[in-house]
């Protein structure tokens, strides 16, 4: 272990190793704030745990758009579809054949995972514009086929899970009036998961491979990446952690109605919270999550009808503009002059090639002039 | 017989509309690379805007000739104030762009014109009563003037690409860019009124579809029409505005028959089928049925 | 004064400076070749030039300065770069590809006039006038973006590695041409190339180019002789 080495002590930024000591202690630190700060959100009144709750559920779905938007650069306008099918399958599992709900969470994993590699397969031939219509295609089609199988999905009259099955075990010690606490804390749970997930996928050899695929192609394929499976494995990844997010939003919220719940408007919801946290960060989605649950929250005061959809379009459109890295991107920007982490000497060709692709964003464009090149930057 | 073609006649009205849309979807696509998500939210835009001229007493003509004008500034407008500026970016920062310009724009139907469904008075006479009948099957005057309107506009349209010298710079244009910027050509005010006419186009297809059906004026209108359109225009090539004309009419007049035969696939599940439509489309022949290779690279 | 003069031009690509500040001069009815290895700033300086990429320092024509001006003020104002790699549009007919030339022209009957008069000199574009320029081969695409450049009348004609990829007869057939329109019409060019010898040929002055500074500069014949030059780009 090898001490800080401050170029000089005391000015900034200060800069730590990468898995020193303090770099560790600073980690395990901020581990223990979000942790104590979990704790403080469950001892919030109902309302607020239940807003929480919302936030948490979302964050994860963010999170698993990232992958494949963030980290990948495949705009992805169909993840309301892989967020309902997550949550229809929880509901139908649990109201039908009285599975425990915390059970379906594994076959939502699963069957949105499926889906999702269906849905990516087209990217073994098609990208950019055309990838981006079929997933527009898929978060139209969704409601429709939901209504159309009302013997299965209760059709426009929805689900309803009867909320005994929903109760929070006994072992928990949460009785009924409180069982939102126990929501929360499924939530909370998930999300760690999903985090701690995303983060290993994108730090590794295939974090990498996505990186390679976003910014540009044929080096990635120079390298010897096979593209077409990462694009695929994205997607399915992706699809099966925002099913997750669904499964737990369905136990949130008891009753399902595709027509208001899981339509285009919930794809673009999760895209501005994407792009308000931060694309391609790991706490980016938390931002973003708690981000499109809370500002229309605040702003019900202004509220009259359709202004939430302004806010947010115009955000969206704002903030491509002028931040296009969200607030973790400006965050990581401005703390880079207060601490610096060196990162350790490289230990392998995929660690030292990383560095290079790590600090593009959806900006990464090398070349600014002609228009071929600057389709690439989407896959 | 007589089902059949009123079958026929409610899909080459739908059609038409498709028609319209998707070539407004290729202009904009042959210039800047991009589907314009909010291709079909303009036209709603535009479309409240003249109703909400008629309910002034103003006549319908006025209305459609104002809404257009209003169509024109509101694509070029776009293209020089949220696309141009993002495009250089990347083509995920436009989509996402346009993604915003679509959820704002339908926003601001519903806080400038609420929520409820309105009935768009027709430019055309539009009683239960005005019709023509052919072969037992009753053609409606608001149906046949909006084919006529629309072939005319395809017509103006093909005119202008083909044969005029702001066609040929749009041409230029949409093949090779810098190439054209080094002829001399405008580029931007060349990429602005591609959108400008995109817009327009919209807006008109939007005013004379609306009243075909009572209370058809509502937030939700046009986006079913857009995916169709874009399905439509993937069909035929996205860089083919000839064959983005004739998958729009072909998709409108299979998607009524089929409707009305077997409802089994029709009725509800229109943006499925055309879910299902683009998938194989893409997966089958990327290019489409008249586009040339090159679009696949993009 | 000097048709085309060039002072301390600097540019690049976004962040990264490829030209550190050029300065050249064309006279008016003068061919002047750019000669430089792979990455000297060559086309940058025509990009620059044309208004392509964004600059800083002085370009004028004729006394008129051109520094801020976009591509099509660019072509407006005299200039005509013919790119490397031809930009041909390829799905638009031959004839087509010469009109979108003359796009900052509106004299009809002038530009009837010098399709025909460019048919008369490039007549294989004649022969396939309705055809797809994507469908002609490399050398009547490097005669169709030449003609197409000079559909604009322009005072300085730019021409960017009008050799690439072509078979050494036709380089020869294009160089023919070039000089043969510059003694025609008195039209002043300058011309990038990586075949030195051919370039000198043609050329009255010659500029030599490396990392992005002119480090040798005069008539065609000194460039010849000076041992720089050959060793690095006439291999003898």
């Amino acid at each position: 272990m090898t001490m800080p080495s401050a170029r000089s002590k005391g000015s900034l930024p200060l800069q730590i190793n990468q898995g020193s000591a303090t770099h560790r202690s600073l980690q395990g630190l901020g581990l223990a704030v979000l942790v104590g700060l979990a704790f403080m959100g469950s001892m919030t009144n109902s309302f607020q745990v239940g807003l929480l709750t919302q936030a948490l559920i979302y964050a994860s779905a963010i999170a698993g758009l990232n992958l494949v938007t963030g980290y990948t650069g495949m705009l992805s306008i169909g993840h309301s579809a892989f967020f309902g099918i997550g949550a229809y399958t929880t509901g139908i599992l649990v109201s039908e054949h009285n599975w425990n709900p915390l059970l379906t969470f594994i076959v939502s994993f699963l069957i949105c995972f499926v889906f999702g590699l269906i849905v990516g397969l087209p990217a073994l031939r098609i990208r950019g514009i055309n990838l981006a219509l079929v997933t527009l295609a898929l978060a139209v089609a969704f409601p429709e086929l939901i209504d159309r199988f009302p013997g299965l999905t209760g059709g426009t009259l929805g689900l309803n899970v009867n909320l005994t099955q929903l109760l929070p075990p006994h072992w928990t010690g949460i009785g009924i009036q409180n069982r939102f606490e126990y929501y929360y804390w499924i939530a909370a749970v998930v999300l760690a998961l999903v985090l701690v997930l995303c983060s290993n996928l994108t730090r590794g050899r295939t974090g990498l491979a996505m990186r390679a695929t976003r910014d540009r192609e044929t080096a990635a394929t120079a390298v010897g990446i096979n593209l077409a499976w990462i694009k695929v494995y994205t997607f399915g990844i992706s699809a099966a952690i925002t099913g997750v997010a669904g499964s737990a939003f369905a136990m949130y919220l008891g009753s399902l109605s595709a027509d208001s719940s899981f339509t285009l408007i919930l794809s673009i919801t999760l895209i501005t919270g994407l792009v308000i946290g931060g694309v391609a960060t790991v706490v980016g989605p938390i931002v973003g999550g708690l981000a499109v649950i809370y500002i229309p929250h605040w702003t019900e005061g202004l509220r009259q009808g359709q202004t939430e959809g302004l806010f947010f379009g115009t955000i969206l459109i704002i903030l491509m503009f002028v931040m296009p890295d969200g607030l973790m991107g400006l965050l990581k920007r401005m703390s880079r002059f207060v601490v610096q982490i060196k990162p350790r000497a490289p230990e392998g060709p995929s660690a030292a090639s990383e560095e290079l692709l790590v600090g593009s964003d959806l900006n990464a464009n090398p070349d600014s002039e002609g228009k071929g090149d600057t389709t690439l930057a989407l896959s | 017989m007589q089902v059949f073609l009123e079958y026929l006649f409610a899909g080459i009205s739908n059609g038409a509309i498709y028609a319209a849309l998707a070539l407004a979807i290729v202009m904009v696509f042959r210039g800047t690379g991009t589907i314009n998500f909010a291709q079909g939210e303009m036209a709603l835009f535009t479309t409240y805007i003249a109703w909400g001229l008629t309910t002034k007493n103003v006549p319908v003509v006025l209305c459609l000739l104002v809404a257009t004008a209003a169509g024109f500034v509101l694509g070029a407008v776009t293209e020089r104030v949220f696309i141009r500026p993002i495009e250089r970016k990347s083509l995920l920062a436009t989509l996402i762009v346009l993604l915003g310009l679509f959820l704002a724009l339908n926003s601001l139907d519903g806080i400038l014109w609420g929520n409820q469904n309105y009935t768009m008075p027709s430019l055309f006479p539009n009683s239960v009563s005005s019709f023509v009948s052919v072969g037992g099957a009753r053609l409606y005057w608001a149906n046949l003037g909006l084919w006529i309107v629309v072939a005319v506009l395809v017509g103006a349209m093909f005119q202008l690409f083909n044969h005029t010298r702001l066609g040929l710079h749009m041409r230029a244009t949409a093949s090779n860019r810098e190439s054209a910027a080094l002829s001399g050509i405008p580029v931007g005010r060349i990429l602005m009124l591609g959108w400008g006419f995109s817009a327009a186009v919209g807006a008109i297809a939007g005013i004379l579809f609306t009243p075909l059906s009572p209370d058809a004026l509502g937030l939700g209108e046009m986006f079913p029409i857009l995916i169709q359109a874009s399905a439509a225009a993937l069909f035929g090539g996205l860089d083919s505005p000839g064959g983005a004309v004739a998958a729009g009419l072909l998709m409108g007049i299979v998607e009524a028959l089929l409707s009305g035969y077997v409802p089994a696939i029709g009725g509800q599940l229109q943006e499925a089928i055309a879910f299902v439509a683009i998938v194989l489309v893409l997966l089958v022949r990327p290019q489409g049925l008249f586009g040339s290779k090159e679009v696949e690279r993009v | 004064m000097s048709l085309l003069e060039i002072t301390d031009l600097r540019g690049g690509y976004g962040p990264s400076m490829v030209l550190h500040g050029i300065s050249l001069t064309v006279n008016e009815g003068e061919i002047v070749v750019v000669l430089g290895a792979n990455g000297a700033g060559k086309t940058t300086t025509m990009r620059a030039i044309a208004g392509l990429i964004s600059r800083k320092g002085a370009i004028s024509l004729d006394g008129l300065s051109i520094i801020g001006m976009n591509p099509d003020k660019v072509v407006g104002a005299g200039i005509s770069l013919v790119p490397q790699g031809r930009g041909t549009f390829a799905k638009l007919s031959v004839e087509d590809n010469l009109l979108v030339g003359a796009a900052k022209r509106r004299d009809r009957a002038g530009i009837k006039e010098d399709l025909e008069r460019w048919y008369e000199v490039f007549p294989r574009l004649a022969e396939r006038k309705k055809q797809p320029a994507g469908t002609l081969s490399g050398g009547e695409q490097q005669m169709l973006a030449i003609a197409r450049a000079l559909m604009n009348r322009p005072r300085l004609l730019l021409c960017d590695e009008p050799s690439l990829g072509l078979a050494p007869i036709v380089v020869r057939e294009v160089f023919s041409l070039l000089t043969r329109i510059n003694a025609e019409q008195t039209m002043a060019m300058l011309i990038v190339e990586q075949n030195a010898e051919l370039a000198l040929e043609i050329a009255s002055r010659a500029y030599l180019l490396e990392v992005g500074n002119v480090v040798s500069e005069g008539t065609a014949a000194s460039l010849r002789n000076s041992d720089a030059v050959r060793r690095a780009y006439l291999g003898y």
